[in-house]
């Protein structure tokens, strides 16, 4: 456990403190492309969007890359490529990194995913604070705060940020910089206080998390996922841009005659594959079961292992279809009266 | 030494250039094929039995209906290769019947070139390997070739062009700005390089097999304010009335 210590660093000293990070690693940070926004590489503070509402793809990606090359083939020896460099993703928000934790459960559980291993071990993590917008829900899984998950999270202050230190490199990284940092004063915390209060006032979407899994026991031929199953395009943009979908396919690719590579990329369970085992069974045949299936993973398929959604809003901004997650749960609870 | 031969029906013929925009990879893929027959690359043909044979193009003609059957009786493995030979493409889409179209454009319903209407040859014959593309993406051919050449059954992509595009992180332009985008209905494997270049996908992929949802995408693009006449011809352009809704 790790002793908290809340440090405040002034306005001023923000953007010396920023380029200080480099010399924990390439820092990356949400950046505005277009209409969407995107964790890059930054050199300075000024690319940065602090006030980003969610970047398309989640911090996941450090870790689990979109396309992730394993392994090379090479004289007949497959031979590891991945070379791991420290990163620092700085302006994570709090849904993401309870994302993250979601991910470590899967991941460095036995057996340990190497490639996530390692690079989870040569990131640090700094928070940001935020205001939801209309399609945030963290406040009602709980996942709108961290208390761990982080080396440091910075909460927004009229002139500055209070810091919260959550890690021993949190701590490290403080002590290099002691001269940037001051002591926060009752002031700041009174502030700290006023934003979280107005921060909890201003969510527009819940979900009812009561009695959920039992609800979706009861649910499975709910005429609501047939509704669904009709707008719903089976595209899985709603599982590309998950912080907590796990699910990915490994393929060979050939580099010339004799080399190739072995890659991973996400999946989603939206696709015929995903459900298909040997013999050409398919456990989930159909747009209906693929949709229904979505909802019980995120929201129940291994009770004892909590949710796996964080509210993080990504499924709705970025379904064609408009289809919002609260929203089918909520009609599928309404539907079982 | 694996024998190969490649077949052009009625096409643009650019599935097959696509073929030599391989550039040095070729040398990758003549170490296992021996080319019995390709009349974009040399005039050497041999009749043979093939081991593979990839064939571009529509049947739109009673010449491209015997090469075809030709082809597909003396060839262990076939690859239905462009979206004309997978799907019909543009000259698919075109509606009517052949006598209609010669009496329109020619003034007479004869028919001495013996043209058919133009259909995508997996109408004809059953395939081993269907890669569509207008044009497919080269680099798709040189996995399939390879694959075969390895003894791999080269895998079947399932998935739509909205998974390349998330893979690579592009702005979605239909949510975030309107525009058409064929991407969550049409089949990927060409890593979305229309939304790259940020305009739509116009579907020269062809439908999603099995669980493409036309419908819920026409009634996306409606709400978005483009008409139904507008619509229903994007949804047919490559893939003839597939996309029903
Ligand atoms: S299910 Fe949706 S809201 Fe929940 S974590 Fe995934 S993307 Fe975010
Ligand atoms: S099964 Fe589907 S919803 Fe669950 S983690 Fe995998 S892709 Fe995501
Ligand atoms: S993003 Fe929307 S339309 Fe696409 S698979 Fe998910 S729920 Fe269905
Ligand atoms: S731009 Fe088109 S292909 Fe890309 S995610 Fe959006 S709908 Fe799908």
């Amino acid at each position: 456990m790790i002793i908290l210590r809340y440090v405040k660093l002034p306005s001023e000293n923000f953007e010396e403190f920023f380029n200080s990070l480099k010399q924990w690693g390439e820092i990356n940070a949400p950046v505005k492309q277009g209409n969407i926004y995107s964790f890059k590489k930054v050199d300075s503070l000024k690319e940065v969007s602090l006030d980003y509402t969610r970047t398309m793809l989640p911090p996941k990606k450090f870790f689990v890359k979109p396309r992730d090359e394993l392994l090379k083939l090479k004289e007949g020896k497959w031979e590891e490529s991945n070379g791991t460099k420290p990163v620092v993703l700085f302006g994570v928000h709090s849904c993401d990194i309870h994302g993250l934790q979601i991910l470590d459960k899967v991941y460095l559980d036995e057996p340990v995913d190497i490639y996530y291993k390692k690079r989870r071990e040569n990131s640090i993590i700094i928070g940001i604070s935020c205001m939801p917008d209309e399609y945030c829900f963290c406040k009602s899984l709980g996942t709108d705060f961290a208390m761990t998950g982080f080396d440091l999270f910075l909460h927004e202050l009229p002139d500055g940020y209070l810091v919260r230190v959550g890690s021993v490199k949190g701590h490290e990284i403080v002590w290099a910089n002691e001269g940037v940092f001051e002591p926060i004063s009752e002031e700041d915390l009174k502030y700290f206080r006023e934003f979280e209060e107005k921060r909890a006032n201003s969510f527009k979407r819940s979900l009812n998390k009561e009695g959920l899994a039992d609800m979706l026991d009861l649910a499975f031929e709910s005429p609501v996922w047939k509704k669904y199953e009709k707008i719903c395009l089976g595209c899985g943009n709603c599982n590309m841009v998950c912080p907590t979908c796990r699910c990915y396919e490994v393929c060979d690719l050939w580099v010339n005659a004799y080399e190739g590579v072995r890659v991973r990329r996400y999946d989603s369970c939206f696709m015929e594959s995903h459900g298909l085992v040997a013999g050409g069974h398919n456990f989930r045949p159909t747009r209906l079961d693929r949709f229904r299936h979505r909802y019980y993973c995120k929201s129940y398929f291994d009770p004892s292992a909590g949710f796996n959604c964080v509210g993080c809003g990504r499924c709705d901004e970025f379904c064609p279809a408009k289809i919002e997650h609260v929203k089918v749960l909520d009609e599928v609870r309404e539907a079982l009266k | 030494m694996l024998k190969l031969g490649v077949f052009e029906l009625t096409d643009c013929g650019g599935c097959a250039l696509n073929i030599l925009f391989l550039y040095e990879k070729l040398f990758d893929i003549i170490k296992f094929y021996e080319i019995k027959e390709f009349h974009m690359a040399s005039s050497f043909k041999e009749h043979d039995h093939l081991d593979v044979a990839i064939i571009t193009g529509t049947v739109s003609c009673q010449r491209d209906l015997e090469l075809l059957k030709r082809v597909r009786n003396n060839s262990n493995y076939v690859i239905a290769l462009g979206t004309c030979a997978t799907h019909g493409d543009v000259q698919g889409s075109v509606e009517g019947s052949i006598r209609e179209k010669l009496e329109k454009v020619y003034g007479s319903r004869a028919n001495p070139m013996k043209a058919l209407d133009s259909k995508p040859i997996v109408e004809y014959v059953a395939v081993d390997y269907a890669l569509p593309g207008c044009p497919y993406d080269k680099d798709e051919v040189y996995q399939v070739l390879m694959d075969i050449a390895k003894g791999v059954e080269p895998p079947k992509k399932d998935y739509p062009v909205c998974i390349e595009c998330k893979l690579n992180e592009y702005e979605c332009v239909l949510i975030k700005r309107g525009i058409p985008c064929l991407g969550p209905i049409t089949l990927g494997g060409c890593n979305a390089i229309c939304v790259k270049s940020k305009v739509g996908c116009i579907g020269c992929r062809g439908p999603l097999p099995k669980e493409a949802n036309p419908a819920s995408e026409f009634e996306i693009l409606k709400e978005l304010g483009y008409d139904e006449e507008y619509i229903r011809k994007k949804f047919k352009t490559f893939a003839r009335g597939e996309l029903r809704w």
